[in-house]
């Protein structure tokens, strides 16, 4: 009997072996890159920026994924919105990459002019009988979680987005995000595939070694590790560690902070988790010396000790600390590049200078995004090479990278491939 | 027409005017004010009362030819009396609309009216010093103001300074004197521009200048300068209040030029007495003449010079310039944000000159 696929991708999926990373051409593949393309940034849920991106009514910006222009405004009544960024004439592009100020959508084309709610207003020379109401700006179906804009642009947004909502509008609240500022953004093209990128976030196998900075505050241990390979006396400290976090997770969710790891990693549409980390030394913030880098805490938050509240989706990943926020998402631009937008957010009132030093605030994540988009491009190198074969993910500490691609696989197998 | 003279009954004496929902009222009065001026009461034909502020306006559609036309009038009358309403309007040498306004608005007409609208009312507050200062038929919202303070008998710190062609152009000259009389806190000044007609006139004549108001309003940057006027008038205002040190958080001004002046078809006289404006565009390196009654686009446009434009109407935003200096009288639709004026930018296509300007296009 001849065997058939539904298409050339889904035979590669097929020899994905449990337990290891993703066979060269899902990485490589240019069909396999459009296939992400739709699944993953078409049809679930994708994080695309941030309220405070757009502060003020008429801010407006422009991001794109794949093929789709999107723009995230604030109208004037101050709500958020995302359209299309395709006029409803002959289908110019409306505003240019970056940010702008705006006070209607108007086409550079022909000059067909929008309000900012999307409704055409004004489209000269098309006649008494033209019919302007069913040529709106075409929405797109967006969620602001906390003050992070996700959005999905299929007609059938996955439902389980609700975990996520649910989970992070309790611990982002008193972080404030909507009435946070961007102090600083960073973009990064890293020369790999989006899945490299995501799999170098998931994984702190590679801290030790590679983030002096970052691992002053963050506790590598965190993500896994085998008892058997540590020494007795770091044997000792992880059991202390695992120890402390136990106890600290009970303090801070008495005190009403919601600590406990949340996941939805497989058999879910929507891909995140969340958990209160600890952060080791001063023990307040991600900087050079783990003490808080802007002395205007975020939102209504009083104390410095309450960790780093992360957040990964499948095209993002985030630290929210009581002083600072970094925000990190992952645009992919071709099978063999990504875009990652750093942004680091302070209390929308904080000076720099005054209430924050820039260099202090950005220090440990601009050093480690280099590094990691060094480590992304040696990997996606290394996988380009005829030489290259799936590897074995460590059971202790890329556990979560097996369930990553597990639930690409399946995601992709839900869509048809 | 509607002919009927009709009287507001008593019976409904507590329905208000609903702006939302009403919209004809019927003149019951016109009183001629001076040579060519003429005030015209309104009041509702179910005799409800009209809530308004002093300052606001009303727009009016008359029944002229096929089509009505419209055009808006300030109130003058004293916000107290609610019962009707009063208009004063001046004819306009080939004015279409004041002229039928003269000749046919009678006692008993009927026409379709909006409002109260408009912005231009005075702060509230204790304390608070004005300078009322209006050219011409400008005075109609002024007027109100001054009659809603004497009905009022708020206690008040007002100069009202009003200045007109001719003393016999005036308007409210008695009602005014005898007012200054009977106010504790208002101190009048008249200033026409010459003494035609009126030989004996003992006060100063010419037009405002610096110096004139140092001397008639010494006080004037602590005052909250309210104009209304033509808008050359209303532009020399402002520059002087400015020199003399009124912040501009103290000057507001009717930016109305409807109630003031009849601009279907001005009278030969005033297009040549219109002031007009030198307009510079940098990059293309040229200066046109534009007159302060018409807009830097049109002009612009006639002039073969290119600014690019869509709507003509301020509403898209396509020929939004930088306007390096100089002023201008801005009555857009949304095209433009307040941070982007702020930042110098300006639509040319809905902004007529009020200074010389250079624009950077
Ligand atoms: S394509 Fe946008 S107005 Fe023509
Ligand atoms: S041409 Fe549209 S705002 Fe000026
Ligand atoms: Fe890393």
């Amino acid at each position: 009997m001849l065997q058939t696929f539904a298409s050339s991708i889904s035979s590669l999926l097929d020899t994905r072996a449990d337990g290891h990373s993703l066979p060269a051409g899902l990485y490589t593949r240019e069909d396999v890159f459009e296939a992400d393309i739709d699944v993953f940034f078409r049809k679930h849920w994708i994080c695309i920026g941030l309220e405070c991106d757009v502060p003020e009514p008429g801010d407006a910006t422009v991001v794109d994924i794949g093929n789709s222009g999107l723009i995230i405004l604030r109208d004037d009544d101050n709500q958020v919105r995302v359209v299309h960024n395709v006029c409803r004439h002959r289908g110019s592009r409306i505003l240019n990459a970056g940010s702008s100020v705006i006070s209607k959508l108007v086409c550079p084309y022909h000059q067909w002019t929008y309000e900012l709610d999307g409704e055409l207003a004004y489209a000269p020379h098309m006649g008494a009988d033209f019919d302007k109401s069913c040529k709106s700006l075409r929405p797109v179906n967006f969620k602001s979680i906390g003050g992070l804009i996700y959005a999905c642009l299929s007609d059938n947004p996955p439902s389980d987005i609700d975990r996520l909502e649910e989970a992070m509008t309790e611990r982002l609240a008193p972080y404030d995000i909507r009435n946070t500022k961007v102090a600083f953004q960073a973009d990064v093209v890293e020369h790999g595939n989006w899945k490299l990128t995501m799999e170098n976030n998931r994984e702190c196998y590679h801290c030790s070694a590679n983030h002096p900075e970052l691992c002053v505050s963050f506790v590598d241990l965190d993500f896994g590790f085998d008892p058997e390979s540590l020494s007795p006396e770091d044997r000792e400290q992880a059991e202390q560690h695992e120890a402390l976090y136990a106890e600290r997770t009970k303090s801070w969710e008495a005190d009403g902070y919601p600590s406990a790891a949340v996941e939805q990693l497989v058999d879910c549409e929507t891909n995140f988790r969340t958990q209160r980390l600890i952060i080791s030394g001063a023990g307040e913030s991600q900087t050079p010396d783990a003490t808080a880098a802007s002395s205007k805490l975020l939102g209504t938050m009083t104390r410095k000790d309450l960790g780093d509240t992360h957040l990964w989706g499948h095209n993002s990943w985030n630290h929210f600390m009581g002083d600072h926020a970094v925000v990190a998402i992952v645009i992919p631009l071709s099978a063999d590049k990504t875009l990652v937008r750093t942004k680091w957010l302070v209390h929308k009132d904080a000076v720099e200078g005054i209430d924050y030093d820039l260099e202090k605030l950005t220090n440990v994540w601009v050093a480690t995004t280099d590094q990691d988009a060094e480590l992304v491009a040696r990997s996606h190198a290394g996988v380009l090479d005829p030489a290259y074969v799936p590897g074995p993910y460590s059971p202790f500490s890329e556990t979560n990278l097996d369930r990553f691609a597990a639930w690409y696989i399946d995601r992709m197998r839900a869509h048809g491939y | 027409m509607d002919t009927k003279i009709v009287h507001p009954s008593s019976s409904n004496r507590n329905d208000a005017w609903d702006p939302e929902r009403d919209d004809t009222v019927v003149c019951i009065d016109v009183h001629q004010e001076t040579h060519d001026v003429k005030s015209f009461t309104f009041a509702s034909p179910q005799g409800k009362w009209f809530a308004f502020d002093s300052g606001q306006y009303f727009l009016f559609d008359f029944p002229l030819g096929p089509d009505a036309e419209s055009r808006c009038y300030s109130i003058s009358s004293s916000p107290q009396r609610t019962s009707t309403f009063t208009v004063t309007v001046k004819r306009v040498a080939g004015g279409k609309i004041s002229n039928w306004l003269h000749d046919k608005l009678a006692s008993g007409t009927t026409v379709k009216a909006q409002g109260p609208l408009g912005h231009f009312v005075r702060p509230r507050g204790a304390g608070r010093k004005f300078l009322l200062l209006s050219g011409g038929s400008g005075i109609t919202p002024v007027m109100s103001i001054v009659r809603d303070l004497a009905d009022t008998c708020e206690p008040t710190d007002v100069v009202f300074l009003h200045a007109a062609r001719t003393p016999k152009d005036l308007i409210f000259r008695e009602e005014l004197s005898n007012l200054a009389g009977r106010m504790k806190g208002l101190r009048l000044h008249f200033l026409p521009e010459v003494v035609a007609g009126e030989p004996s006139w003992a006060g100063l004549t010419g037009r405002i200048s610096p110096e004139f108001m140092k001397l008639a309003v010494p006080d004037i940057a602590e005052r909250i300068v309210m104009c209304c006027g033509p808008a050359p008038f209303m532009a020399a205002a402002r520059k002087i209040s400015a020199e003399l040190g009124v912040p501009a958080s103290s000057y507001i001004e009717e930016s109305f030029d409807a109630a003031v002046i009849d601009e279907t078809q001005l009278s030969i006289g005033e297009v040549v007495t219109a002031r007009s404006f030198e307009v510079e565009f940098l990059k293309q390196a040229r200066t046109i003449d534009v007159a302060g009654e018409q807009t830097v686009l049109s002009c612009a446009k006639k002039a073969g010079l290119r600014i690019p434009s869509s709507c003509a109407n301020g509403v898209c935003g396509t020929c939004k310039s930088r306007l390096v200096s100089g002023s201008v009288d801005m009555k857009h639709n949304g095209g433009i944000r307040q941070r982007e004026i702020d930042a110098g930018l300006f639509l040319p296509c809905c902004s007529k000159p009020l200074s010389d300007l250079v624009i950077d296009r």
